[in-house]
């Protein structure tokens, strides 16, 4: 994504407004993912996507050509949620004693229309996911999804939130074991396992 | 380190199954339609360039106030090593945290907030602990003592006057790049500054107690660092707000 990113971004200062286009429909899916799970709510995610998305054209001239301009939208998008978070003050919901998990709307998975006919692995599953994953605190739920979900390095999360390497990795590492606790840790065979997701997990 | 396809765990399923079906953005909003429908090109920022332009603006103006305010008087009593040694210093200390502050690392658009950050708190506690420490006199040198301490204010405001050229140069030339950890960054362009300030005193006060060099002269250090982190993101932030 980041060759690609970059030399759209270029195009884009540049003053092609094609490229701003390309770029919106490269990052939006995962960065609306990123902002889902931080939200919780599927209006608010769209909103601060296209708030995030202002931004950056407000702030175009900042880039530094040859720069991957992800992890910066990224940020950006960080700091958008955060200054909205702190306007609405939103309620966190978190897990009863009993580890109940709570209830998930339908539709927050909010997977893409094109990937409706894509067999999920267990629809069930993916909903237990989520709920599990919003359940988390706020910093390690971020430090999950950055690192297991949108495929950053530790370093590259670290540097998105604004944080050193050493707190993500425990971040990710806390949110990975409560997500486990949540989910259950037993073995399901399966037919692919995207490699991504597993080469995180022992960095 | 991987674990057999074969075999995965509940959680890791579920974190690939997540990640393999992300969600549908929306469609641009119309307001994207009217701003591109004006874009014009911009010029992209040059960390090195820029770092540049703030260098030799800040020299050419802290010159330009020692022109103005003179040298001191005692200057060819002080070691020479001394003189020179912490003139060095004090340079260092306006060049590396504005660097770090302004040039980010290859293939980056922020810059090094955590080692701005670092530096700052060193550079604040080494000018301020090196004035207590070692501060020689000649026999044309002055003393305040504790008892005047206060007189001494005029250095940190002549020292806060000349850090406000980097430090305001450098937050313009930072615009928009700091989504996060923008105070440190910031305090990194104020302890740059403060250190410029510095090494105006250095060459222009003759007071020689340790308290006046060390607190006052280093202390323009720490006070231009917390005046930038308070005020600079203002101007920092400005296209992120």
């Amino acid at each position: 994504m980041a060759a690609d990113a970059k030399q759209l971004m270029e195009q884009y200062i540049d003053g092609d407004a094609n490229a701003f286009r390309e770029l919106y429909a490269l990052v939006a899916p995962k960065l609306l993912g990123y902002l889902m799970r931080m939200t919780r709510q599927r209006a608010s995610a769209d909103d601060l996507l296209q708030q995030t998305f202002l931004k950056v054209h407000r702030a175009r001239a900042a880039y530094v050509r040859g720069a991957d301009p992800v992890p910066w939208i990224y940020s950006i998008a960080h700091r958008t949620f955060l200054d909205d978070a702190r306007k609405h003050k939103r309620a966190i919901v978190r897990v009863a004693d009993d580890d109940q998990l709570p209830e998930v709307a339908a539709g927050l998975t909010g997977e893409s229309d094109d990937r409706r006919d894509d067999p999920r692995v267990d629809p069930e599953l993916a909903r237990e996911a989520v709920a599990a994953l919003d359940s988390l605190p706020e910093q390690q739920r971020e430090a999950v999804v950055l690192t297991k979900l949108d495929g950053k390095s530790v370093a590259e999360a670290a540097q998105i939130a604004g944080t050193s390497v050493g707190a993500m990795k425990v971040r990710a590492h806390r949110g990975y074991e409560a997500l486990r606790k949540l989910l259950g840790g037993g073995k399901h065979k399966t037919a692919a396992a995207p490699s991504r997701v597993v080469r995180d997990e022992a960095s | 380190m991987t674990k057999p396809s074969a075999m995965m765990d509940r959680t890791d399923e579920a974190l690939a199954d997540l990640a393999a079906h992300p969600p549908a953005p929306p469609a641009m909003s119309g307001a994207f339609d009217a701003v591109l429908a004006e874009l014009a090109p911009v010029a992209a920022r040059r960390p090195w360039r820029h770092a540049a332009i703030v260098g030799t603006v800040a020299l050419a103006y802290a010159g330009g106030l020692l022109a103005v305010i003179a040298m001191r008087r005692d200057l060819h009593e002080l070691p020479m090593g001394w003189l020179v040694g912490v003139g060095i210093l004090w340079l260092a200390g306006f060049v590396v945290p504005s660097t770090l502050a302004l040039v980010p690392r290859a293939g980056h658009i922020a810059p090094r907030w955590r080692a701005a950050a670092i530096v700052s708190v060193v550079s604040s506690a080494l000018f301020v602990v090196l004035g207590l420490l070692v501060h020689p006199s000649g026999p044309s040198s002055g003393y305040l003592g504790p008892e005047n301490f206060i007189r001494g204010h005029g250095c940190l405001e002549l020292g806060l006057a000349t850090a406000i050229a980097p430090a305001l140069l450098g937050a313009i030339f930072l615009r928009g790049s700091l989504p996060v950890r923008s105070r440190w960054v910031a305090a990194a362009l104020g302890a740059g500054g403060g250190s410029l300030g510095g090494l105006v005193l250095h060459l222009h006060c003759r007071i020689a107690d340790g308290m006046h060099v060390g607190l006052v002269h280093g202390g323009v250090v720490v006070v231009g660092a917390l005046l930038a982190a308070l005020l600079l993101p203002r101007i920092t932030d400005g296209p992120l707000e």
